[in-house]
């Protein structure tokens, strides 16, 4: 009897957990027969969500926060917009970034719709292109919108100005802010109010990554870069093909390299919007940690940053899974502790196999078991757990593997894995909270992500992790 | 000695030969042609299992993989317009073979394997190619073997003349009588070129009992007979570039229907397409060689006015700039205004916009106004540099006025619709202002007969009443 037991115990413990466990995702239900193909997601006054179609629609939707989401209502506030990725409310307006400009719209006379169309700025170039697409952000502390030009047909520079990061300031100027961009999928500010953005896999961008958009920084590819003399800049760095990221901004200091790649195939393959999770808690504890949309494999990773030597950089875990169409919008309702997502597969095909989709997510409550955050130290990383954990495990440096690698820079599209090695793990020192493990590596490679996977840590109260695997990029090694 | 370092090597050599090439598929093309090879979102993206493009000749699949495929391709009767990005740069030889071995093998596909030698002898033979491939360029190199179609016992009939119109083939006698093993109506059956009718007869087998799609096209003229009745009819002379092309729909049982479809080609260019497309199918299926441009087989989606507002279109508009805002207004008049050159520059009446070219896909297609009698009012900019578009509003109607900064004034550009006529209100606002009229052929500009510029001053606005002729 007590051997069927602990048989029975130690089944319930081993089962693998399951988003389901933890997270609950849900559909919103959409205005019926609509192509609600979502491409942003503004947050408004009472409790109302106001999302924009890629076919220019702007809907307001009310009922997204009840627990019964057949009580859900959805009303069309505008049309005629030009594929907007980026909206926000501030003040009674909805501020969009559409292809073409910033503007901001409002009802300036209750009727229910909106009829004043103000544009900000529309300085930038476009020629009717497919891919010149504009993902814009937030206000950053300033007001200023931050919105990111993809290059034209996502590999050249046809119109003034792809290729860059603008800021387009509340009384309507255009200030170019970084260069060297490919093709963006979303932006979005860390806890310090720091500006990323989303970089997808091709020439010049070996795989996807997060980067950030340091002022007067380069971001890798060259294409965007004559557009410097229209505003009198210095020329951003004209870096050498089939060489390193490290390699090139060694030599040219304005390369900022990306603060995480995501490994292409492994973490997606096309990551979208960005939000930090400034809730306190209210969806997991991953406090300051940001959520990254991924369009092709439907999901939302998770990343935890660090600044080392003056550089971002940190790691991506895969987080939640099983999204009904690629995601591109990503919004926290950070007091409600609500995760809204929204997203199309029309062009580029996703694992979710709907059209589009609207979902939020709640957490239960329930903590899963996992890696919290990975950072570097000057002989290996520190890996924090959610949960303490066995030291029987966490503390036998064989229950860990690593592997390193990096990318070629080149003008081909995206690049394999390459400069592969494969650090030793010498040493797992538990801390006495038991939250943490102080990995000793031999072998760090600056520049190169690594990957590690924990597949054998248990916690303390004996299961396994949800995810085992994670990706640090290794900009700088703490001195 | 030297044993010893031969069995090292191959320990360290094995492990990296053996590319699994369904891990790899799963982790890199799935996502776009579905973990079942149908093509994902219910086959909005190529399907690899069954395709043509797959079988046979290894090195179409090969070339589409280390290049990358730009522009519309037919897959198994469905035209897609998507890009493959380019995987060269990222794949190693050994890992594109692994995976192109096992598509090649999965799904009821039953190619050969292919080798990393094979992918390293087309890589080297293609090294200074920067592009993508398209579909055009490798059917060429590598054409894909006709897919069988749904005719049997087809019989095709050859009739030289001269006709300006199908003839009645009852009182005509066949110069030549061929039966056609692949099922496939083609004009290359004919040895001649110019003034020549053809028929063909045959059985049409059906899968299912319900409502059938038929799509014809042809150079010149041609009609598609089941069972005695004409089901869809290309008349009179022209190209075959579905600008004539015909849809019709039928309702008919499964099993064996006689089809008959009669065929004329006057002089020029010769050529016939017939789609059809049974219950519940999203593709078309061919009876002919040739097949329908991709543009032909997208339903329109007509973006019209609705509850008596105007409607407002903000994409890319043919013939204008690229921050063109259109208006379509009730009553079918139309004007696409442009946020670039600060001015009107396209008018036109009947359809506004179709939603196909930019609403679908990637909209990478042209779209042009979709009505009639357009008249370009402008084409440049007459405002200084300093002059800026500051957007619209719209009045309780919904109709637009555009809003232009030039330094401390403003320019009010207000448009709506009146019996038949665009009505134009410009208002300046500061000190006074000359704003060009354009006066096309093609509609009369009243208020402003034998003017070129209209001298505007604040608290004087002036209206412009547009009117075709």
């Amino acid at each position: 009897m007590r051997l069927l037991l602990s048989i029975l115990f130690t089944a319930t413990l081993t089962r693998a957990a399951a988003q389901s466990d933890f997270y609950l995702r849900e559909e919103i239900p959409l205005p019926p027969g609509e192509v609600m193909e979502i491409g942003s997601i503004a947050l408004m006054p009472e409790q109302k969500i106001a999302v924009t179609t890629r076919r220019g629609d702007l809907w307001i939707c009310s009922g997204a926060y009840s627990e019964d989401l057949g009580k859900v209502t959805w009303k069309k506030f505008a049309q005629g917009l030009h594929e907007p990725f980026g909206m926000f409310w501030k003040a009674g307006w909805l501020y969009l970034t559409q292809r073409p400009e910033v503007t901001r719209l409002k009802d300036s006379t209750g009727g229910g719709l909106a009829d004043t169309f103000e544009t900000i700025n529309s300085d930038w170039g476009i020629n009717g292109d497919y891919h010149e697409y504009a993902f814009g952000s937030d206000p950053d502390k300033n007001g200023d919108i931050w919105v990111v030009l993809c290059l034209t047909g996502s590999a050249g520079a046809a119109s003034d100005w792809r290729g860059w990061c603008v800021r387009v300031t509340p009384d309507g100027k255009m200030i170019p802010t970084c260069s060297g961009i490919r093709s963006p999928g979303g932006i979005g500010f860390n806890s310090s109010g720091d500006v990323f953005y989303t970089d997808n896999q091709g020439p010049w961008n070996g795989s996807s990554a997060l980067k950030w958009l340091k002022p007067g920084s380069f971001q890798g590819n060259p294409t965007g870069n004559k557009f410097a003399k229209l505003a009198n800049f210095p020329s951003p760095p004209d870096v050498a093909d089939k060489s390193r990221i490290l390699a090139e901004r060694i030599k040219h200091p304005t390369f900022i390299p990306p603060a995480v790649v995501f490994p292409h195939g492994k973490v997606g393959q096309s990551p979208t919007g960005i939000v930090c999770d400034q809730s306190n808690g209210k969806f997991g504890p991953w406090k300051n940690q940001l959520y990254v949309g991924e369009q092709t494999h439907s999901q939302v990773q998770r990343v935890a940053l660090e600044q080392v030597n003056g550089i971002y950089q940190g790691a991506v875990f895969p987080f939640l899974d099983g999204f009904e169409a690629g995601l591109i919008p990503v919004r926290l309702d950070q007091e409600a502790g609500l995760l809204f997502v929204g997203g199309s597969n029309r062009g580029w095909a996703s694992r979710g196999s709907k059209p589009f989709t609207f979902e939020r997510v709640k957490w239960k409550g329930r903590t899963p078991f996992e890696i919290q955050t990975m950072t570097a130290n000057n002989d290996g990383f520190t890996i924090t757990f959610t949960e303490p954990v066995d030291p029987s495990t966490a503390g036998n440096p064989a229950v860990y593997t690593m592997e390193a690698w990096t990318y070629i820079l080149q003008s081909d599209y995206g690049s394999p894995e390459v400069d592969k090695v494969t650090p030793r793990i010498t040493a797992a020192n538990v801390s006495s909270d038991r939250k943490s493990v102080r990995l000793k590596v031999d072998g760090l490679v600056r520049g190169h992500v690594h990957h590690l996977t924990a597949k054998g840590v248990t916690a303390a109260a004996g299961q396994a992790l949800w995810h085992s695997d994670a990706y640090y990029t290794l900009n700088e090694i703490p001195r | 000695m030297i044993l010893r370092l031969f069995s090292v090597c191959i320990s360290f050599v094995l492990p990296a030969l053996a590319q699994d090439g369904g891990q790899l598929f799963t982790l890199y093309c799935a996502a776009c042609h579905g973990a079942d090879g149908n093509g994902a979102t219910g086959g909005a993206f190529p399907p690899l299992a069954g395709s043509p493009w797959v079988g046979g000749d290894p090195d179409r699949s090969v070339k589409v993989v280390l290049h990358g495929l730009h522009g519309p391709v037919d897959v198994l009767g469905k035209t897609y317009n998507l890009e493959m990005p380019p995987q060269g740069a990222m794949l190693p030889d050994d890992q594109v073979a692994a995976i192109l071995t096992f598509v090649r093998s999965s799904w009821g596909n039953q190619a050969g394997s292919v080798t990393a030698d094979t992918v390293k002898t087309i890589r080297a033979a293609h090294a200074d190619r920067k592009e993508a491939w398209t579909a055009g360029e490798l059917l060429k190199l590598h054409p894909l073997p006709l897919e069988r179609t749904a005719l049997t016992h087809l019989i095709s009939s050859v009739y030289p003349g001269k006709w300006d119109r199908l003839p009645d083939f009852s009182t005509l006698k066949a110069e030549s009588v061929e039966e056609e093993h692949d099922g496939i109506l083609s004009v290359t059956d004919s040895p001649h070129k110019d003034s020549y009718a053809m028929l063909w007869q045959g059985d049409f087998q059906l899968p299912a009992d319900g409502e059938y799609n038929f799509l014809l096209d042809a150079d010149d003229a041609a009609r598609l007979i089941i069972d005695g009745e004409l089901i869809v009819e290309v008349s009179g002379s022209g190209p075959m570039d579905g600008s004539r092309s015909q849809q019709k729909k039928a309702t008919l049982s499964k099993g064996s229907h006689k089809l008959r479809v009669e065929y004329l080609e006057i002089s020029g260019f010769e050529g016939i397409t017939l789609g059809w497309r049974g219950p519940g199918a999203k593709s078309w299926s061919w009876l002919s060689d040739q097949k329908a441009a991709s543009g032909t087989i997208r339903e329109p989606i007509p973006i019209e006015p609705a509850n008596g507002r105007p409607v407002i279109y903000r994409n890319f508009i043919a013939g204008t700039t690229s921050r063109a805002i259109g208006v379509g207004f009730p009553g079918g008049l139309n004007l696409a205004y442009s946020a670039d050159h600060l001015t009107p520059e396209l008018i036109w009446t009947g359809a506004f916009m179709d939603g196909t070219a930019k609403w679908l896909e990637r909209g990478t297609d042209n779209n042009p106004p979709a009505g009639e009698n357009l008249v370009t009012l402008a084409k440049e900019r007459f405002l200084p540099k300093e002059a800026r578009f500051r957007g619209y509003k719209l009045d309780k109607d919904g109709n637009p006025t555009f809003s232009i900064q030039i330094g401390g004034q403003f320019l009010l550009d207000s448009w709506r619709a009146e019996s038949g006529a665009l009505i134009r209100k410009l208002t300046v606002t500061g000190s006074a202002l000359e704003v060009p009229i354009a006066r096309p052929a093609g509609v009369t500009i009243e208020e402003a007969a034998g003017k070129s510029v209209i001298q505007l001053s604040p608290g004087q606005p002036v209206t412009l009443t547009y009117r075709w002729k």
